[in-house]
């Protein structure tokens, strides 16, 4: 009986993925909702044909990156892997990651599932499966931490993963992780970086993890490796950073990100500290599963920004960069970088308060925009763009840049285009989530125009 | 050149959802407006001299941040109310405004007492009062609409028919989502839910908060500076706001 369900809820399933391709909608969790109507046991029956490992993926930043990057590596491996797409990281999205893959009757076999989850869906997930390992890539306030909900959040991990044979991965840098330090029943393995030549010695980002989780007091920084995370202690109760057991060196980054985890040489397209921890949890996730030195350079060295990192058009042989805002962590990171080229640039930002992007978006307040009026001898414009346009524009006048160097158009492609027609040497737009993929559809269609004029022009001549 | 002191109470824990911002407008427009500033930051210990500060501004902060400072802030109580009934202009904003009534709830539904500088209390609602949020108010002497958003559980009752609002609910849910109080206004000093920042988006408030720094003074602040970006995000959100309904 229970059969038949499960093989009814896998059909009803890969139709609905189908019908949602042909609507041009990837990774979506709606299929799963369906299958789980039918059979409410899809994922947890599913999940017995993972032979290998179930690997959990959560955290505020940077999981989707390094849910990437080890799916890469483990693909160079050359192992079957089962893997949720990111705009679908909840239990149905799950779902459908499983009935996609699956066979119609549910007895294929995998080595692997990689699961991406929102951290408030931990807990949910663990009812469903037994996951070998929990990676955690950071917990960050943001506007989580309202009403201590990070917090809460945190405890109910906590209350998961205990008794239970889960191993933990977790950032040593992040004084948030101390919330596990008590569990005995478990493995933990921490990553973090040593001393960087990047780190610095005060931190201007406010309010991230800075207070002792244990006692309340305090925590004291020896340095900041970048935004909360770095290396502390509490003068109170003695809490500070656990003993890595993989760590992070030799960092350089410029056009790319290079680095030493323990002793395996590695080297990343991507930019920035963000990105450098994404990759050291990467690599440790996948020396965890016993994959080979070769196999994890090359994963990183050939996992490419996706959509919204850091990606760059030429449009009229000059390159805009297309970058992903979603929090004030995120923005800093990614203005310091901007900030690091030296090249006269202008500057677009598409701010929306839609579900994805988040209704409130006060956080661009807390956001260190000041580095704009630093920096105003070689940004030459700032165009303000979305829903919220106006807030931004806000923003970056109370930054103390220049008004009249601050444009308001709220049409996403007049905006672009505008920016883009201006001179300078480089464009970088920044956009949160709901006007990211509108974005990368006009710098496409604008830099294919120049792509096939010269073609064109030709023809029409020989013609 | 007149110059404007700004205490800011715990700096570091009590500043939720981007209420620096309102700091920064204020500097900033002092700034245009040609006088200077400074922010002095009172957190635990110091024993600041309210009268010798032109405002007091507190933001919000989660239930374990206002754990932290509860006991600092019930030891200043005292002298914080004394400036405020000085007319010394302060704006409080979220569980800082909360403070200053006779009690709140947290979130394990233990009553708190608090500053009891005003008859009103705060019950805990069941689902967050959360979204963006238009008020009509007439602090500045005329009517005029104020924007935000808003995110609280905090259910915020006047216990007293004398209490003035900050402003009355056109769309959101306000004190308490029931009777269309927004916020409270007394003297000087505006405590409010609403965030987002919230000077920034309306310049008039923030203007209110200049004048009356300055008057103490005896200084008349020249009027005008261009506020059409300010409008801008005002009408933007204001529009959006009321097209929704
Ligand atoms: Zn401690």
């Amino acid at each position: 009986m229970n059969r038949i369900r499960l093989m009814l809820a896998i059909l009803a399933g890969k139709t609905f993925i189908i019908i949602s391709r042909l609507l041009g909608n990837q990774g979506s969790s709606f299929p799963g909702k369906i299958a789980r109507r039918i059979y409410p046991a899809v994922l947890m029956e599913l999940a017995a044909q993972v032979k290998g490992k179930i690997i959990v993926i959560t955290g505020t930043n940077g999981k989707t990156t390094t849910s990437n990057m080890v799916a890469r590596i483990i693909n160079e491996s050359n192992a079957t892997l089962i893997h949720n797409q990111s705009g679908a990281n909840m239990i149905p999205g799950i779902t459908t990651a499983f009935i996609e893959k699956s066979g119609l009757t549910g007895r294929k076999k995998f080595e692997y599932a990689l699961l991406e989850t929102d951290e408030a869906h931990v807990p949910l997930l663990l009812k469903e499966l037994n996951p070998s390992l929990l990676l955690i890539t950071n917990f960050f306030s943001d506007q989580l931490d309202r009403f201590g909900e990070l917090d809460n959040i945190i405890k109910k991990i906590k209350a998961a993963v205990n008794n239970r044979e889960i191993d933990l991965l977790l950032n040593a840098d992040d004084p948030l992780t101390a919330h596990f330090h008590d569990l005995t029943s478990l493995r933990r393995y921490y990553f973090g970086f040593t001393a960087t030549s990047y780190d610095s010695y005060d931190s201007q980002e406010s309010r991230e993890g800075r207070y002792c989780i244990i006692c309340g007091q305090k925590l004291e920084y020896q340095r900041y490796h970048y935004a909360g995370l770095g290396k502390f202690n509490c003068p109170e109760c003695g809490n500070h950073n656990p003993e890595l057991n993989f760590t992070g060196h030799n960092l350089v980054m410029a056009s790319h990100i290079e680095l030493m985890v323990d002793n395996i040489k590695i080297t990343s397209p991507y930019q920035g500290f963000d990105n450098a921890y994404n990759i050291i949890a990467a690599v440790a996730t996948a020396r965890i599963l016993g994959i080979n030195e070769q196999d994890i350079q090359k994963g990183i060295a050939d996992y490419q920004p996706q959509a919204g990192r850091m990606e760059t058009f030429y449009i009229n042989g000059r390159p805009a960069v297309l970058i992903l805002v979603k929090n004030p962590t995120g923005l800093n990171q990614s203005l310091n970088t901007v900030i690091q080229d030296i090249s006269l640039k202008n500057l677009f930002f598409a701010l929306n308060d839609n579900q994805g992007d988040g209704r409130d978006i006060s956080w661009i307040w807390d956001a260190d925009i000041e580095v704009i009026e630093e920096e105003q001898h070689r940004i030459k414009q700032v165009v303000c763009s979305g829903w919220r346009s106006g807030d931004m524009a806000l923003r970056v006048k109370y930054a103390g840049y220049p008004v009249e160097r601050i444009a308001i158009k709220s049409n996403l492609k007049e905006a672009i285009e505008h920016i883009t027609s201006l001179e300078s040497e480089v464009v970088y737009l920044f956009s949160t989530y709901s006007a990211l993929f509108k974005c990368r559809k006009i710098l496409e269609r604008m830099s294919d125009v120049r792509d096939r004029k010269p073609e064109a022009e030709s023809m029409r001549s020989e013609g | 050149m007149a110059e404007f002191i700004i205490a800011h109470m715990y700096p570091d824990l009590m500043n939720l959802y981007g209420d620096r911002g309102n700091l920064l407008c204020l500097r900033k427009r002092l700034q245009w407006y040609g006088y200077q500033s400074y922010i002095n930051e009172i957190s635990f210990a110091s024993k600041p001299d309210y009268h010798n500060v032109d405002m007091i501004f507190m933001g919000g902060g989660s239930d374990r941040e206002v754990k932290l400072i509860y006991q600092d802030l019930i030891s200043k109580g005292a002298d914080l109310k004394k400036a405020m009934e000085d007319g010394i202009p302060m704006l409080f904003i979220d569980s800082a405004y909360q403070l200053l009534g006779q009690a709140y709830m947290d979130a394990d539904e233990n009553l708190i007492d608090g500053l009891g500088f005003f008859k009103f209390s705060t019950l805990r609602a069941k689902n967050r009062l959360t979204g963006n949020i238009i008020l009509n108010s007439t602090i500045t002497g005329k009517e005029c609409t104020v924007v935000g958003f808003e995110n609280h559980y905090g259910c915020t009752y006047f216990q007293d028919d004398n209490l003035q609002p900050f402003g009355r609910v056109l769309k959101g849910f306000g004190n308490n989502g029931e009777d269309g109080y927004e916020g409270l206004i007394y003297k000087n000093l505006i405590g409010t839910y609403l965030h987002g920042p919230l000077l920034p988006k309306n310049p008039e408030i923030a203007d209110f908060f200049i004048k009356a720094m300055a008057e103490r003074r005896g200084i008349t602040v020249k009027s005008g500076l261009d506020d059409s970006i300010e409008h801008f995000a005002h009408n933007q959100v204001k529009d959006k706001i009321l097209a929704r309904s």
